[in-house]
């Protein structure tokens, strides 16, 4: 197989799958702040996956059609648009003058249920990374 | 080429092509698992595999015939964002299509020892 | 006269069991040439692939393995021919007459 685009295929979704990882513990650490220096409480983030073909030079000579596999990139780290979620405090420091103070839309079960998902795609990857490593050393085990 | 053919060699090197092919194809559905749109891919002489596996026949992986291309399979479940790559279906098939591609890599290796003993008259190796 | 060349079988080329000549070292030749040409073109096309491999162009790993291992089965090949036709000549030199 292709040895420099493959590993770096799988490598794509390790790394994207982490930046989600991140940005859920950023969610998760910030579900409480009520104050951020844009103004406002803090904004959940999330990531957006897209597609990357990547350009691959065809083996015209072993006259096999080579389409283009993907890999994945973040294509976007963006805010949650839902409004924040208003509570009643008219105690507190952010309060507004009828006495609600905004916080985060973060909701730790979503976070933890996105996590999850991003640890298990993660490995599912990482487990892709050992399939080429093992073809590649059966590969040159060919030459005895 | 050259004379170092046999069919048989033929046909393994076209196991072993298609295998890796289908090895990216694979390694592609699995880091897309999560990208909003994206359809399983899969490789045509493959494709179907299980069921025809399970119907008895062996698909034929040393004809000519089948150029293979990476096409998008139908019948998979599809989520709310569009994507339908199935987590245990591409796991299997990463396992299994490891194992074809060692199994056809030890017999090509068979096939090239039993020619040097040929071409050596079976002295030396 | 008897056949004092032993004959020599090669996958799948036959060198004939005919006596010694003048003649006969032609076609020895002729085969030694074609082993050398396919050794060459098989040695050739591993070079290509190991080179396309190296330079992240795509060639297949096992493809570039299978290249290599095949133009050294032909070198091999054509080693043996070489030899039998060499120890075919030194028969032939030995020979009273």
């Amino acid at each position: 197989m292709n040895l420099f685009g493959m590993l770096e295929l799988s490598g794509s979704a390790l790394g994207a799958e982490r930046q989600r990882a991140e940005v859920v513990a950023s969610n998760m650490a910030n579900v409480q702040t009520t104050r951020t220096a844009a103004g406002g409480p803090y904004r959940r983030q999330l990531v957006v996956f897209q597609a990357q073909h990547v350009p691959r030079f065809s083996l015209a000579l072993a006259g096999l059609h080579r389409e283009t596999a993907s890999a994945v990139r973040v294509a976007a780290v963006v805010s949650d648009q839902r409004p924040p979620v208003l509570r009643f405090e008219p105690g507190h420091p952010d309060a507004n003058p009828q006495g609600y103070v905004a916080y985060p839309q973060v909701d730790p079960v979503e976070e933890m249920t996105d996590l999850l998902g991003a640890v298990r795609a993660y490995e599912l990857n990482a487990s892709a990374v050992q399939a080429t490593k093992g073809m590649i050393l059966q590969s040159l085990d060919l030459l005895r | 080429m050259s004379m170092i053919d046999t069919p048989l060699m033929r046909g393994l090197e076209r196991v072993l092509d298609l295998s890796a092919f289908r090895h990216q194809v694979i390694a592609a559905n699995l880091a897309n698992i999560d990208t909003p749109g994206y359809r399983t891919r899969d490789v045509r002489p493959f494709a179907g595999e299980i069921e025809q596996a399970m119907a008895g026949d062996e698909p034929s992986l040393t004809e000519q015939s089948f150029t293979p291309v990476a096409h998008e399979i139908r019948g998979l479940l599809e989520r709310p964002d569009g994507n339908n790559v199935s987590v245990e279906r591409e796991s299997l098939l990463l396992a299994q299509n490891q194992l074809r591609f060692q199994v056809a890599v030890q017999f090509l290796k068979a096939e090239f020892h039993k020619l040097s003993s040929a071409i050596n008259g079976g002295s030396a190796s | 006269m008897n056949n004092s060349i032993p004959s020599i079988r090669i996958l799948p080329v036959e060198i004939g069991t005919s006596p010694p000549g003048v003649a006969e070292g032609g076609k020895f030749l002729e085969v030694l040439q074609q082993s050398m040409d396919q050794v060459e073109g098989a040695q050739g096309d591993a070079a290509t692939q190991v080179a396309q491999l190296l330079n992240g162009q795509g060639a297949d790993l096992h493809s570039a393995m299978i290249a290599v291992e095949k133009a050294d089965l032909s070198f091999q090949l054509m080693m043996q021919v070489r030899n039998k036709i060499v120890q075919a000549y030194q028969q032939i030199s030995t020979m009273q007459f």
